[in-house]
């Protein structure tokens, strides 16, 4: 028995539990593979104060097997850290600080190249370019398993160096090597295949000089995967990414062979996060006695003070006194004991809440302009909430909504659907429909199939064309906006959480608020239903997810609390919003009642009285528009005139006035864009 | 002030053009007061309304010294700009407007006549003007009341309801009518009555019998009651309509005639007596015309059960509907004082049943005719 026990290495452990970094089956694995790569690459771009230009293309090589290539703009990554980083788990810069940024451990792209390689055995390949002038380094490299190492195994494991310039373009070329060497021209659809770049390397002569991408990295990986459109996809998943970072240009390139761009709005980068020291309160007992370990020498006041932040001699001097420790004594000299005490006095000592400066909110205007170019809607709000803390750990909360705009069901071509059919793995029609179309309800689902005269049992890869147009006939017609659910976008530093909904703190904080008041109809403890996109995004130097795949936040009553008062300002908006709509509809049906009257009442005074029918008209139709008029200023509960300007800052609103045509009867006045 | 821009009336206009007598001018003086109104208020930028007696319980009161019911002062507005109103207002000018149509062309048509003129679809909408005649028939009251002036005088009439035989000659629109020969069914009463109309030429009889429906007026009219007791036998169908009432108070006042009336024992048969009696309180305004405080109520009494020895199966259990009206007519004001009456309703509620005027064959066909009521006029029992 003894001698059957040894030690365990990272990767064994990971290589039997994959489940445990996101890679639980051939979809996700897929999409997981995606998003470390983009996650790191985005990381590294905004270190370097490069606006991230980010290339995703996915292809398929056998049935179950795809290569999946991203390539950033980023600073490139130093020749011999390159095995390391893409080659050894638990390598990185980000565990050791307590910083914002989108990775944390430094598991996630070697894990993908180790799922690689033990799906389909083929290594990782990584270009990386350090400037423009200085040559790229190409490494395909594997991980040994058993001693958590890298192995470089092309041009004798020392990597291949490729010089810079036209040369090397030559030489990638030759070789095969993928790598997208200027930026795309914009208005010009650019292809990312290979051949059709040489064609337009030659085009480029005539047309305005393309712009040489200075550095980067490429990553390309074969995995074991699939592909499939709907929930939980990389479409999705590049969708969301480019929402909450409108910094961020995204090249994504599907496995049809289709180019989809997400451009950005914004030049401006998010601001660079600090770095900050441990709060005390944040601290467990095992890591704090670590610290003092680390710590060769010093006081125990030099140490507070130095390891901490927020922490002044002053707040050092009663942690002492609490924990009945002289502020003098030594770091080596502190036993077990008073290192727990110590721990006691700490939290029992009132220490200042951690500076916020350490993160890098989205903002308001940037959360709507993201939300806009890619979500459509009517009205949109935003709202960052004031830093906060828990445990220590300060974190902030930003919430965002769209309402209105056509559900995802409605937009879909009939080629899409076909395609989409054809990709489903759900055995009932009914399943297909509510996994693939995002907010579309059971509700909505059921009314779509009694609308195509479907049954209940229909199996999707059963259906013949003519089914299928009418299908697509039926999901367009019939209204699912009523039984629409609220669809949730979850973000942890900007990062699109798309899994694990029901888990994750966000998802049931907006289940548990009460959105009737605001307007929208909500039966209890479920989602409120509507045509609403709600984004909710907690950034932090340590975001708490309830599992290492980083797909749900923790609830922290901290956190929860903030999310709701997020929540609550959008939320009080939003009511604002369809409680005028529905003020101008009805304001609209009222005037539109009175027109209606006023003709008859005319006809019947000129007929009484023998006066002119279009003097006694013109007479009351200018009554009807002041009394209108009058009517439209309405007062709220403390008896103020509530004016338009009332929505206050961060809300853009497309089409204010939906009954627009009625009012036009009046006075012709036409609905305006309004962004205040 | 409107402009008069006389209107060129169009050849066939003018041909049906008819005279009109002094009653019709200040009639359309009013319909036109109306316009005038509504034009004055739109020209001078108000929104424009119109002043309408309120119909309900809480605007009549009951008047103790005339013993009618009369309309008391209060008013409600009617105006285009309210989304609740703008269609009854639009609706009100729309009957003013048919009304003066008729009255120039000095014809006259039933209110279901008038609703037709009037029903047409609203240009530029799918929205009718009335929807049906329940939608008409308030506002033509509405605007009786508004303009002072009765349903006749805006040339409208109710469908005729209601029956009459006796010794009466009266002339009928200048035909001479002799009410004792009118055969089995007698001579259907009007809805317009008014001396214009309607002269009284020779009245023999000495009373006047109002029973409730056709199938009562029957028996007394196939046993030839009215020619053994001299009198003038009616029924209203139900609640008599405008036209009965009218004529009755007219014999009531013009011919010297008391007035009988036999009714069922229910919450209903005491309501038309009131009606006869005070006026109604719908049309309250109409109470001055219409009512006769002096009509006496015959039965059926409550007490009729035990005095006729009537079989409990002709006895009709009271609803909860027809409990709840007989407290409400218990509470009238000229209900309230009358001791005799709150006894018969009372006794009505503990009876717990009610008996109609038909129960009464269960003891012999003509019992009612031969014995229930000339016993009661010979005695003189009359609940007043």
């Amino acid at each position: 028995m003894a001698a059957n026990q040894r030690s365990i290495s990272v990767s064994e452990f990971f290589a039997k539990n994959r489940h445990l970094l996101g890679f639980d089956n051939p979809r996700k694995a897929l999409l997981t593979t995606v998003k470390e790569a983009v996650d790191n690459s985005l990381d590294a771009c905004e270190e370097a104060g490069i606006a991230p230009e980010i290339w995703v293309s996915i292809s398929q090589t056998e049935p179950d097997r795809y290569q999946v290539s991203i390539q950033d703009n980023g600073p490139g990554i130093l020749k011999k850290q390159i095995p390391l980083i893409f080659g050894k788990l638990l390598y990185g810069s980000k565990f050791h600080r307590l910083r914002m940024s989108r990775g944390q451990q430094g598991i996630g792209i070697s894990a993908a190249g180790m799922y690689g390689m033990l799906t389909t055995g083929k290594p990782v390949k990584i270009v990386s370019k350090l400037s423009i002038r200085k040559p790229a380094h190409y490494y395909e490299l594997q991980i040994d398993t058993k001693t958590n190492n890298p192995q470089i195994l092309n041009n004798r494991g020392d990597g291949l160096d490729i010089p810079a310039g036209e040369k090397g373009r030559a030489i990638m070329e030759k070789k095969k090597i993928a790598w997208e060497a200027f930026y795309p021209v914009p208005e010009v659809e650019t292809s990312t295949s290979d051949d059709e770049q040489a064609e337009s390397e030659t085009e480029a002569r005539e047309a305005p000089a393309p712009v040489e991408v200075r550095s980067g990295t490429r990553v390309t990986l074969e995995i074991e995967a699939k592909y499939q459109r709907g929930r939980g996809s990389v479409d999705e998943y590049l969708e969301m990414t480019a929402i909450a970072n409108p910094h961020v240009t995204l090249h994504y390139t599907d496995p049809e062979g289709t180019l989809h761009t997400y451009s950005r709005s914004t030049d401006q980068l998010p601001p660079e996060a600090k770095e900050i020291k441990p709060h005390p309160y944040g601290v467990e007992l095992g890591r704090l006695v670590t610290m003092l370990k680390e710590l060769k020498e010093g006081t125990i006041t030099q140490f507070l003070t130095s390891s901490f932040s927020r922490v002044s001699p002053a707040v050092a001097r009663r942690i002492c006194e609490t924990a009945d420790v002289s502020t003098r004594s030594s770091v080596k000299k502190i036993s077990r004991d008073e290192a727990d005490k110590i721990y006691k006095a700490i939290q029992q000592t009132k220490i200042k809440a951690p500076s916020t400066d350490c993160i890098a909110p989205i903002g308001e205007e940037l959360l709507l302009k993201g939300l806009h170019q890619v979500v459509p809607g009517e009205f949109y709000v935003a709202a960052t909430r004031p830093p906060s803390v828990y445990r220590g750990n300060p974190f902030q909360i930003e919430c965002a909504l769209a309402y209105g705009g056509q559900n995802a069901a409605q937009k879909v071509s009939i080629e899409l659907l076909e395609r989409l059919i054809e990709e489903t793995d759900a055995r009932t029609l009914r399943q297909f429909l509510m996994s693939t179309f995002d907010g579309l309800g059971s509700d909505s689902a059921d009314k779509i199939m009694k609308a195509g005269e479907f049954g209940s049992r229909q199996s999707p890869s059963k259906l013949k064309q003519a089914e299928i147009e009418r299908l697509h006939d039926s999901m367009k017609n019939v209204n699912v906006s009523d039984g629409q659910a609220m669809q949730v976008l979850r973000y942890a530093n900007r990062v699109p959480l798309q899994f694990k909904m029901r888990d994750c703190a966000i998802t049931q904080t907006v289940m548990k608020m009460n959105w009737r008041s605001y307007g929208l109809s909500q039966s209890r403890g479920n989602l409120p239903s509507g045509p609403v996109r709600i984004m909710v995004h907690v950034a932090s130097v340590w975001v708490p997810f309830t599992s290492e795949s980083k797909e749900a936040i923790a609830h922290y009553d901290e956190i929860q609390k903030e999310i709701r008062l997020g929540l609550q300002t959008v939320g009080r908006k939003l009511g604002m919003f369809l409680r005028r709509r529905q003020q101008v509809k009805k304001e609209g049906e009222r005037r539109n009642v009175f027109v209606r009257y006023l003709g008859e009442v005319a006809q019947a005074v000129s007929d009484l009285n023998g006066c002119a029918k279009e003097e006694i008209y013109n007479h009351l139709t200018r009554v009807a528009k002041r009394v209108t008029k009058e009517a439209d200023t309405k007062l709220d509960d403390r008896g103020n005139k509530i004016s338009p300007e009332d929505y206050g800052d961060n809300v853009l609103i497309i089409n204010d006035d939906p009954e627009g045509d009625l009012t036009e009867q009046l006075d012709k006045t036409t609905p305006q864009k309004k962004l205040f | 002030m409107a402009k008069k821009k006389a209107k060129k009336p169009t050849p066939a206009q003018q041909a049906r053009k008819a005279k009109l007598t002094a009653k019709d001018k200040k009639t359309l003086n009013a319909l036109v007061g109306m316009a005038d109104g509504v034009f004055k208020q739109a020209s001078r930028g108000r929104a424009p309304y119109l002043e309408v007696p309120s119909r309900s319980l809480s605007n009549v009161k009951y008047s103790p010294t005339k013993k009618i019911i009369e309309m008391g002062s209060s008013k409600n507005k009617r105006e285009l700009f309210n989304l609740s109103q703008a269609r009854t207002y639009m609706q009100t000018l729309l009957v003013g407007r048919g009304c003066k149509e008729l009255i120039e062309q000095g014809k006259t048509t039933s209110i279901r006549g008038l609703y037709y003129l009037l029903k047409h679809t609203i240009e530029g909408t799918r929205e009718e003007t009335f929807n049906d005649q329940g939608d008409c028939d308030p506002v033509i009251e509405d605007v009786e009341v508004t303009l002072n002036a009765l349903r006749e005088e805006l040339h409208v009439y109710a469908s005729n309801r209601g029956a009459m035989v006796g010794n009466i000659q009266l002339i009928d629109s200048g035909d001479e009518i002799d009410c004792s020969r009118m055969g089995s069914g007698g001579y259907a009463i009007p809805s317009i009555v008014e001396e214009e109309v309607m002269q009284f030429v020779k009245c023999d009889a000495d009373f006047i019998l109002h029973v409730e429906k056709d199938t009562v007026w029957r028996r007394f009219n196939e046993d030839k009651f009215w020619k053994e007791h001299n009198c003038i036998l009616t029924h209203g169908n139900g609640q008599p309509p405008r036209g009965v009432r009218r004529l009755l108070s007219r014999m009531h006042n013009e011919l010297g005639l008391p007035i009988y009336c036999l009714l069922d024992n229910d919450p209903w048969g005491y309501y038309i007596y009131s009606v006869i009696k005070q006026g109604s309180i719908n049309l309250a305004y109409e109470s001055r015309r219409m009512a006769i405080p002096g009509a006496k109520f015959i039965g059926l009494r409550s007490r009729d059960y035990e005095l006729c020895e009537l079989n409990p199966s002709v006895t009709i259990k009271l609803s909860d509907n027809d409990i709840k009206r007989a407290n409400q007519i218990a509470k009238y004001p000229w209900f309230e004082k009358k001791k005799r009456w709150q006894a018969e309703i009372k006794k009505m509620l503990t009876n717990g049943f009610k008996l109609e005027v038909e129960a009464l064959i269960s003891k012999d066909i003509s019992y009612v005719t031969q014995e229930y009521v000339p016993e009661r006029l010979a005695q003189g029992s009359f609940l007043d």
